[in-house]
């Protein structure tokens, strides 16, 4: 490049360059100020929940042919950064939090389109569920949209969830982890139920199993051997993060 | 009923997301109700009829919502105003010399609230556990009814919900509850959580068979799920209750964070919720306990308003029989957890309202929780019936500072085993100190206690 563009000087006098390179450095001005602008509108459209600016702003990413994946790294997932620093600090509350997670899904659903198959930007895939006996779901709908803010891939299977179901659908979507909440003392057992069931069909390997909820902890995932367990929303996303790279790192 | 299998049909997203989240905001907004951390329990009257006012209008526009016919419940504001004239001034619970009326108080009331000790259906290992713990709270001399613990085992098999081990658990909790009451000599106290461990209608209906000795003068609590949610299993609970003549009452956790929004929506709910209790399950007695989303506890400056502005919206308008649950984030053998408690339990009594003591360290660990914090919870209860609001919020503006900084990463404290001698049901002499240094803080504060 250099070389060319020294060869281009040579042909041409001075002012000409000076125009020349005005000219280019406008054109790139332009160029960046117009990606800037897109990531800005991408960012606050998820920060205001708006998702039908989301779907606007992630449409003109394409039509003005910016790189989908800085639309996603630069817009996107800095607007669903703040949203869960909002949350974590309870500047805005649970439906502002689901809101804002289904607006970045629906940018992700135009953007990933654009992006070709083998050059993959999800972090991983979840499939989480509230166990079996146990139909509280609020918790487990936080994390599955801090997750999904993060930019796994979340297939929320719902509350009082059969243990097969889990195993079936996490087979069906290629999962990494299997996320297991529990509210209540009673129903903690059945998260010790996906365990058994992955040993007695032989895929224990072939998940990270998370557990989380009311009653669980630390001490209760190491006893029925789960992979990681996690007290708070965001602390899920982290250690989901490092048992995804750790699992990645093996493979 | 029928208006569960009538009603508009909506999703369970829709309801949550579009109408209550959204209408409670609006709502909020609209009636201008506004959060004030300088005042924890405030004074001011027409903020409390402002929330009521609040509250009435949203459950006419939003009503409640029904799981399994994904259905809206609603009903016309004469209905509502019709069952809150209706609903009963006062109920009878317990037997014999242990039998007591629960009556209404209003804000500021001398009248003695009423103290519904225990554990708040917290978990614990065994069955010695649970028996040790029940005979420790009917030892209290404040104790007007039981709230057990919950077993998570039976001969060693851990309960599963909806399996006879649940319905075997329900029954031994029924029958280990009345044997505690006995050996303390207090056999006509009631138990007013029903049975933790029965968390489904049928483990319930197994266990409601007079031979394992629960009463008609026992209190039948009966959870509404949030936001406003109830479903086919809760209500076969009610209507097995209500087939027997026995009281429900209902019990609802409006999540401050949650769809209810901020402060001042989890206020606003949380007097809802006991419009839809008293329609829709026919409830006699209302258990708010009311937590914050981060933290499970109900003792942050938010939460504590949260309690007094609703109590003092529903004592002040209405004759409803409503007892605060209070949650701590420390746990026993902490100065924190005793802090918090009595911070909680002012904010309801001196509101007009009852108490329910106590869930303690989030009520989720495995015998951590002893029959000292419900003891000291009734002192505290007892002694600032009476007390005028702002000299109350001055002591709990006092009582924040001493805990608040703790409260991302409280002090768990010990388990029961650890800090009582069980056998004894003595607390350990630490405890004792801990216990008579905070009871002292508290008086310095100008509480004043009766014993």
């Amino acid at each position: 490049m250099r070389q060319l563009n020294k060869h281009a000087y040579a042909c041409l006098d001075s002012k000409k360059v000076i125009n020349i390179v005005a000219f280019s450095i406008g054109v790139v001005r332009r160029l960046a100020l117009g990606e800037e602008e897109i990531f800005g509108k991408l960012c606050d459209a998820v920060v205001a929940c708006d998702i039908r600016a989301v779907v606007e702003a992630a449409n003109e990413a394409i039509e003005k042919g910016v790189d989908p994946v800085k639309a996603i790294e630069n817009g996107l997932s800095k607007g669903a950064r703040i949203i869960g620093d909002k949350f974590e600090k309870l500047e805005i509350f649970l439906p502002e939090l689901l809101i804002a997670a289904d607006a970045m899904k629906a940018g992700l659903d135009i953007l990933l389109a654009k992006i070709p198959k083998d050059k993959t930007l999800k972090k991983g895939t979840v499939v989480c569920g509230t166990v079996k006996g146990d139909i509280h779901e609020i918790g487990k709908k936080i994390v599955a949209a801090l997750l999904r803010a993060d930019g796994f891939e979340v297939y929320d299977l719902g509350a009082d969830v059969p243990t097969s179901k889990f195993i079936e659908e996490a087979g069906k979507v290629g999962a990494d982890i299997i996320g297991l909440s529990a509210l209540m003392s009673s129903t903690m057992a059945a998260q010790k139920d996906v365990i058994d069931y992955l040993k007695a069909v032989g895929e224990r390997e072939k998940y990270i199993v998370m557990v989380g909820g009311g009653p669980t902890t630390q001490e209760w995932a190491s006893e029925i051997g789960a992979d990681g367990y996690a007290k708070t929303a965001p602390e899920a996303v982290e250690l989901a993060l490092e048992l995804v790279k750790r699992k990645r790192g093996k493979s | 009923m029928e208006k569960a299998l009538t009603g508009r049909p909506c999703s369970e997203r829709d309801y949550t997301l579009k109408i209550f989240a959204t209408r409670l905001k609006e709502i909020v907004k609209e009636r201008d109700i506004k959060y004030n951390s300088e005042a924890p329990i405030p004074s001011d009257n027409s903020l409390a009829d402002d929330i009521f006012k609040a509250a009435f209008d949203f459950c006419v526009e939003v009503g409640a919502y029904c799981k399994d016919t994904e259905r809206i419940i609603k009903f016309e504001e004469d209905e509502i105003k019709e069952r809150l004239r209706t609903a009963p001034s006062k109920a009878v619970f317990g037997e014999g010399q242990d039998a007591r009326t629960l009556i209404p108080r209003k804000p500021e009331d001398k009248t003695p609230p009423w103290c519904f000790l225990g554990a708040g259906g917290g978990p614990v290992s065994s069955e010695e556990t649970f028996l040790s713990l029940v005979e420790g709270y009917a030892s209290i001399p404040e104790t007007n009814s039981i709230t057990t613990p919950a077993l998570t085992s039976v001969s060693g098999l851990r309960i599963r919900p909806r399996s006879p081990l649940e319905a075997l658990g329900a029954i031994r909790n029924a029958v280990l509850a009345r044997e505690a009451m006995r050996r303390v000599g207090r056999p006509g106290l009631p138990i007013m959580n029903t049975l933790a461990t029965a968390e489904s209608a049928i483990s319930l209906a197994i266990a409601l068979h007079p031979k394992y000795g629960l009463r008609t003068t026992d209190g039948y609590m009966i959870a509404i799920m949030d936001p406003m949610i109830v479903d086919f299993d809760r209500l076969n609970k009610v209507c097995a209750v209500l087939s027997l003549n026995a009281p429900v009452g209902a019990c609802f956790d409006p999540l401050m964070g949650g769809y209810s929004g901020g402060p001042e929506g989890t206020a606003v709910a949380n007097v809802a919720y006991h419009f839809i209790a008293a329609l829709v399950y026919q409830a006699s007695w209302h258990l708010p306990f009311p937590l914050h989303i981060k933290y499970v506890c109900s003792s942050t400056p938010e939460l504590l308003w949260v309690i007094s502005t609703s109590g003092q919206a529903i004592s002040r308008n209405t004759h409803l029989l409503s007892l605060n649950l209070n949650y701590t984030a420390a746990g026993p053998l902490t100065e924190m957890c005793l802090y918090e408690t009595a911070a909680s339990v002012i904010a309801a009594v001196v509101s007009g309202l009852s108490i329910e003591a106590l869930g303690v360290a989030t009520n989720k660990y495995e015998d951590r929780m002893t029959p000292m914090e419900p003891k000291f919870s009734a002192e505290v209860a007892h002694a600032v019936a009476g007390m005028k609001r702002n000299e109350a919020n001055e002591i709990v503006k006092d009582l924040l500072g001493k805990y608040m900084d703790k409260i991302t990463d409280p002090p768990l404290g010990k388990k029961y085993q650890e800090c009582f001698d069980v056998k004894r049901g003595k607390p350990s002499e630490k405890y004792v100190e801990i216990y008579n240094k905070v009871k002292g803080e508290l008086e310095d504060l100008g509480v004043r206690f009766q014993h």
